[in-house]
């Protein structure tokens, strides 16, 4: 079991924010998921200007919460990933003059209930694995469409056209794919 | 609770993502409140955009991105302490996060109240409430209409739909709802687009939506 001075895993570098205020954790952090985030929402369609932006507010957001963070429910990535898509949501619609209620509001359920498999030895991290190995074991024809959909927020019409298929064969293989996933993870999830 | 109706995979996965509009998105977390299986399939999306975000390509960040992010923190107030309201709300917490307009009639035995969720992307949300027994008259879709059941019970030939199901519909599918007998029936509908004069229940939220 690596002790939270473990200079690997971000999950320890975030027990160290938590524990201590570590800036030292906090700027490894930083240099790690900033440019990641960045990087993620242009991908996925944000302007770079506000991709930083939002990189930005997503760490101080990570050291103002890094006490919440839990490592047997969640990876650092996963947790982060969570916080940047919420201030991307509520960034888009504050633009829109849209004055609804937060995205974490509708996303609350998802944390609230307690570890569902306490028994679980598997930590968030370790689970991040299982999703590579069941991304890995995907046919190639199926991991196409899922890192045009998942990782790029690609439009199924839009699949269809980078790939050169019909739109009914990306439903399709998306289907069978997101069911694949399913039955391999929902259970540590 | 059994719930038999789920939102579909691809729909769970745009939620993850957080690409839905506000209002599908507020029917979907709706469900999501009643129902553990779909919670544990978009922890399960989540996971797979939490690998894209790690395993994917940075973006360079400004020359003094670290040095704003490190003053950021040192003037940093910890986050306030979520609000716990004590009492029991009457609808699922995402939806009791909304204002709610005054249920009014609209015929037919049904009654309807607005959802005050922002109308910025064409998707109207509002709840509508029905008498044990009423027979919904027929009614298409000009678009997507998700609803999810809060309360009672209605049937059409997809089978039953009960507190915590989620019926999504597209402009395929023609409905011919019957509510169940025993309690009133209460639903939070989001429609989107533009709501066709044919569909019965555009008609009769017409007035009220200003399309």
């Amino acid at each position: 079991m690596p002790s939270d001075r473990d200079d690997t895993d971000p999950a320890h570098w975030l027990a160290a924010i938590a524990a201590r205020r570590d800036r030292a954790a906090f700027a490894s952090l930083f240099g790690f998921y900033a440019p990641r985030i960045k990087g993620f929402l242009m991908r996925t369609g944000t302007a770079a200007e506000i991709a930083e932006e939002i990189a930005q507010e997503a760490m101080l957001s990570v050291w103002r919460k890094a006490d919440m963070f839990d490592a047997s429910r969640a990876s650092a990535s996963t947790w982060i990933y969570a916080i940047a898509r919420n201030l991307r949501i509520d960034r888009l619609r504050h633009e829109r003059g849209g004055a609804g209620a937060a995205a974490a509001v509708l996303y609350e359920s998802l944390r609230s209930e307690e570890s569902e498999r306490p028994d679980s030895s598997l930590e968030g991290t370790e689970r991040d694995e299982l999703v590579r190995l069941a991304l890995r074991d995907l046919p190639d024809e199926q991991m196409a469409v899922v890192r045009l959909s998942f990782f790029e927020d690609k439009a199924h019409g839009d699949i269809a056209r980078i790939l050169g298929i019909p739109l009914g064969t990306v439903k399709s293989r998306l289907r069978l794919a997101m069911a694949k996933l399913r039955e391999r993870l929902d259970e540590w999830s | 609770m059994t719930i038999t109706h789920h939102p579909s995979d691809v729909t769970l996965a745009a939620f993850a993502a957080g690409t839905l509009d506000e209002g599908g998105a507020l029917v979907v977390s709706t469900h999501l409140s009643a129902c553990s299986a779909c919670r544990a399939a978009v922890r399960t999306f989540e996971r797979v955009r939490g690998i894209a975000l790690a395993d994917g390509e940075g973006a360079a960040l400004k020359a003094d991105a670290l040095q704003r992010a490190l003053a950021a923190i040192s003037s940093a107030e910890p986050p306030p302490v979520p609000r716990r309201d004590g009492g029991q709300a009457e609808w699922p917490a995402p939806l009791s996060a909304y204002p709610l307009g005054t249920w009014r009639w609209i015929g037919g035995g049904v009654q309807w109240r607005s959802v005050g969720v922002p109308a910025d992307a064409g998707t109207r949300v509002f709840m509508l409430k029905a008498a044990p027994g009423t027979r919904i008259p027929h009614h298409g879709h000009a678009g997507l209409e998700w609803t999810c059941v809060l309360q009672g019970a209605f049937s059409h030939r997809n089978g039953r739909y009960g507190p915590g199901d989620f019926d999504e519909a597209d402009d395929t599918i023609d409905h011919l709802p019957v509510v169940e007998n025993g309690v009133e029936c209460v639903c939070i509908v989001a429609m989107q687009g533009q709501i066709r004069f044919k569909s019965w229940i555009g008609r009769m939220v017409q007035p009220f939506v200003r399309i």
